[in-house]
């Protein structure tokens, strides 16, 4: 029974997982597109983050 | 963190810069206006780490447009420590306007001469001493594509930005300056800052400056009644358009020595052009050209090579046989790999990749991975949601990244040779007649991607009703999450039906998308949408050898996203999709041939009915509600529909799903077996997932970019209907031909209503 208990907890973990990040990411203004990263909108994301991240240092 | 921001004019290079700075990868075009919002990325070989701001081209700092807007009102609040003004060396003149104007901020400049490299390739010299002391400021020689001459760039730029430096300007020598100087010292004794700037843009009635400076602009018109031009009159706007090209051409052009002085002298890309944006030969062209990509991408019979040899297949040459269980297996390992290359025909390159894909390596890896869970002992629920539900779900949608990759591929070299930008000058021609100018083009094309950036790059066109339509019509272009849908149906077709090619299905259904845009800017241009078509005025870029760097981040970009949606969005999704049709509404675990009284099959069921009209509606057989359960789905994310197929397909085919290539077909080929869907309703079902209510992401930036809660929420009804319809006149075509006079004649009917409608309005 051991299997399949953890097959329900990675799977709801999995969903759950998704659905948070899925929240965390609109409430910061990320969206989820398809384009790779490369979107002004993600861009702007992606380097904005670690611009931060290098100015607090 | 000193920051420096990185202007200059649309496709002079500034993104290039940008990655090559900052180590991103950012989406490079070889077209003007790919960057429609600012990015930061951090420089980090100076004394202290730098923040560089890529910002959108601009041609001049009077804007039109919001990425416009967002440029100018960078370098003018933001107060960034330096400029880079990145100016294109080829095209030295026209972009040197845009550097008179920063000229005139007060803040640190440094000017980069870009694209030297082509300068010299061309025999061209220029004096960037000269220049530096005519302008005043720093000039670097760089080529941003071969890294070359960046780190004094950044040295000059780093050492500038300690500096204070005042705005000059090169009307200084015009009778101008007197006019500017009087607003000048008004607004300094208002403490506005850039005064200079803010001075000559109030003179040339920029449009902005009026708004910001409303108290200023009765004294600086009083002044301006004192000056009168013979030539230009009172439009000081072009007055001070002429000075600054007077000025340019005269002290600036100088440095330039060509090697060919012959101004008339056509390139090779002017060569290029004469044929590839003929007026009559273009849009054939472009439309060969869009066929030739499809064919090399979903291509079973490479230049119709089998068809027209005869050729013979594995089995004729006796490297096939019948084993014991009755199927045709390859006698050798060997064989195997061959087959991806070689059945009677030569496959396309896109095939070839599919096959070495879900032949050899993940329909293998994934077979073990069944064999194992088979094999574990696991309860039968546990095996059906792992092997069934999970690992079918997740490779249907998997097996299409090769394809997905290989027409990505072609795209991207259209983009950076350059062709893109031409197919947007083509088509305004005829884009124009329909009420969109050809610089809306540009995002639809951009949405064979994907939707997200694509609506966002609409922010390039000025006119509001223009934007609105293009935002509206942009799903219509089958973005990289449709294409599953597309390969494995048109598989499908070909495999079960044995009519036509997957290529030439799928490149008919990227035209339909097309069109269905067409006709529909149409009716909305016509209708809720009207308005005067901008004037489409677009600089052309050089064709140039696509840069394998700039391919390989584009193709690993996609790469990285499709797999990591197939292992987040689309995992999820597949175990929900299980859950819900394994289970029913009072919570009993159902079998596989029990999912007819499963939680999502009564409510696809319910839903059902509103697809009859569109052929997968009650008319399909038992497990029919299936492609209204992926059409669901697909809303989430488009890759579901496939996804959904594959978790469902097993069961329905009574756990016996012959899935012999690993790819996503056969998934569709149990559907079409079990529930008796037709061709043209498969067909229709094709053109309604394309047509339809994009994926969430995408109907969230339409949203946000459309800043209108009613214009959003008719945008999501015409997705709806216009979905509905096209499926259904295809399915009733398809099943009836006669129905295509009824079409054609509720057309017209609508077309002649509109017309006499707006004529009568005239």
């Amino acid at each position: 029974m051991l299997p399949e208990i953890i097959l329900i907890v990675v799977c709801a973990a999995v969903i759950v997982g998704v659905l948070i990040s899925f929240v965390i990411r609109k409430k910061k203004g990320k969206c989820s597109c398809d384009c790779g990263g490369d979107c002004p909108h993600c861009a702007g994301c992606v380097s904005g983050r670690k611009t931060d991240e290098i100015s607090k240092k | 963190m000193k920051r420096f921001a990185l202007a200059g004019n649309p496709n002079c290079g500034k993104t290039t810069l940008f990655n090559s700075l900052t180590g991103s990868t950012a989406h490079v075009g070889n077209w003007p206006g790919v960057t429609v919002d600012k990015r930061d990325g951090v420089y980090k070989k100076c004394p202290e780490p730098v923040a560089i701001v890529d910002l959108p081209g601009i041609y001049s700092l009077s804007p039109y447009t919001p990425e416009e807007v967002i440029a100018r009102n960078y370098l003018l609040d933001e107060k960034p420590d330096c400029v880079i003004n990145i100016v294109d060396a080829t095209n030295l003149e026209r972009n040197l306007y845009l550097t008179t104007q920063i000229l005139e901020i007060d803040v640190p400049m440094v000017i980069a001469l870009n694209m030297m490299d082509a300068v010299e390739k061309a025999g061209d010299k220029i004096d960037a001493k000269e220049l530096e002391k005519r302008l005043g400021v720093p000039v670097v020689k760089i080529s941003a594509l071969k890294e070359e001459g960046l780190r004094e760039l950044m040295d000059k730029a780093w050492n500038e930005s300690k500096k204070v430096r005042m705005g000059t300007t090169v009307l200084q020598d015009t009778a101008l300056i007197h006019l500017v100087g009087d607003v000048k010292i008004a607004l300094e004794g208002q403490k506005v800052k850039n005064p200079l700037f803010h001075a000559v843009k109030l003179v040339e009635g920029d449009e902005i400056e009026r708004k910001m400076h409303a108290e200023t602009v009765n004294m600086v018109e009083a002044f301006k009644k004192t000056f009168h031009d013979n030539v230009f009159g009172n439009d000081f706007e072009a007055l001070v358009a002429d000075a600054r090209y007077q000025y340019i051409s005269g002290h600036f052009a100088p440095v330039v020595t060509r090697k060919n002085t012959d101004r008339f002298r056509m390139s090779a890309s002017d060569k290029a052009d004469k044929v590839l944006t003929h007026k009559i030969w273009g849009i054939p062209i472009f439309l060969v050209i869009l066929f030739a990509i499809f064919h090399l991408t979903f291509s079973e019979d490479l230049l119709f090579l089998g068809r027209i040899f005869s050729l013979p297949t594995l089995e004729d040459l006796g490297l096939m046989a019948v084993n014991a269980d009755g199927e045709l297996e390859a006698i050798h390992y060997g064989v195997r790999w061959l087959a991806c290359v070689y059945d009677g025909a030569v496959m396309s390159p896109g095939v070839i990749l599919n096959n070495v894909w879900n032949d050899m390596l993940v329909g293998e890896l994934f077979g073990w991975l069944k064999d194992i869970i088979a094999g574990s002992g696991m309860q039968e629920w546990a095996i059906g949601l792992l092997s069934d539900g999970i690992i079918e779900g997740i490779g249907a949608v998997l097996s299409f990244l090769p394809p997905i990759l290989t027409l990505f591929l072609f795209f991207s070299i259209l983009e950076d040779s350059g062709y893109m930008a031409r197919i947007a000058f083509i088509l305004d021609r005829m884009f124009r007649r329909f009420g969109l100018s050809g610089r809306a083009f540009m995002p639809m094309i951009m949405g064979f991607g994907c939707s997200v950036p694509a609506m966002i790059n609409t922010r390039t066109l000025a006119d509001d009703q223009e934007r609105t339509a293009t935002i509206r019509v942009i799903p219509f272009f089958s973005c990289g999450a449709k294409l599953p849908i597309l390969t494995a149906v048109a598989g499908a077709i070909v495999a079960g039906a044995g009519i036509g090619n997957a290529d030439l299905i799928t490149y008919s259904m990227y035209l339909l998308g097309i069109v269905v845009a067409i006709l529909s800017v149409l009716l909305m241009r016509s209708t809720t949408l009207k308005g005067e078509t901008p004037p489409f005025i677009m600089e052309l870029p050089s064709y140039h050898a696509p840069q394998l760097k700039n391919l390989t981040a584009h193709l690993w970009d996609k790469a990285k996203h499709f797999i990591k949606k197939a292992f987040t969005i689309i995992f999820a999704s597949t175990i929900v999709i299980w859950i819900l049709t394994h289970f029913s509404f009072g919570w009993q675990f159902l079998a596989d041939e029990e999912i007819d009284q499963s939680i999502l099959a009564n409510i696809s069921m319910l839903v059902q009915p509103v697809f009859t009209p569109l052929g997968f509606g009650s008319q399909l057989k038992a497990f029919g509600w299936v492609f209204v359960l992926a059409a669901i789905t697909g809303l989430i994310a488009k890759e579901n529909v496939i996804a959904t197929f594959g978790v469902l397909a097993a069961c329905i085919a009574g756990a016996a799903l012959d899935d012999p290539d690993g790819s996503g077909i056969p998934y569709v080929l149990a559907m079409i077996t079990e529930t008796g869907i037709t061709v043209p309703a498969l067909i229709s079902f094709i053109a309604f997932n394309m047509t339809t209510i994009p994926c969430f992401a995408a109907v969230g930036t339409a949203k946000a970019e459309l800043q209108n809660k009613k214009r959003y929420r008719f945008t999501l009804l015409f997705w709806i209907v216009t979905s509905y319809l096209v499926a259904t006149a295809i399915y009733t075509i398809g099943t009836a031909w006669w129905t295509a006079f009824l079409w054609a004649g509720a057309i017209a009917a609508v077309i002649a209503f509109l017309a006499v409608r707006n004529g009568k309005r005239a």
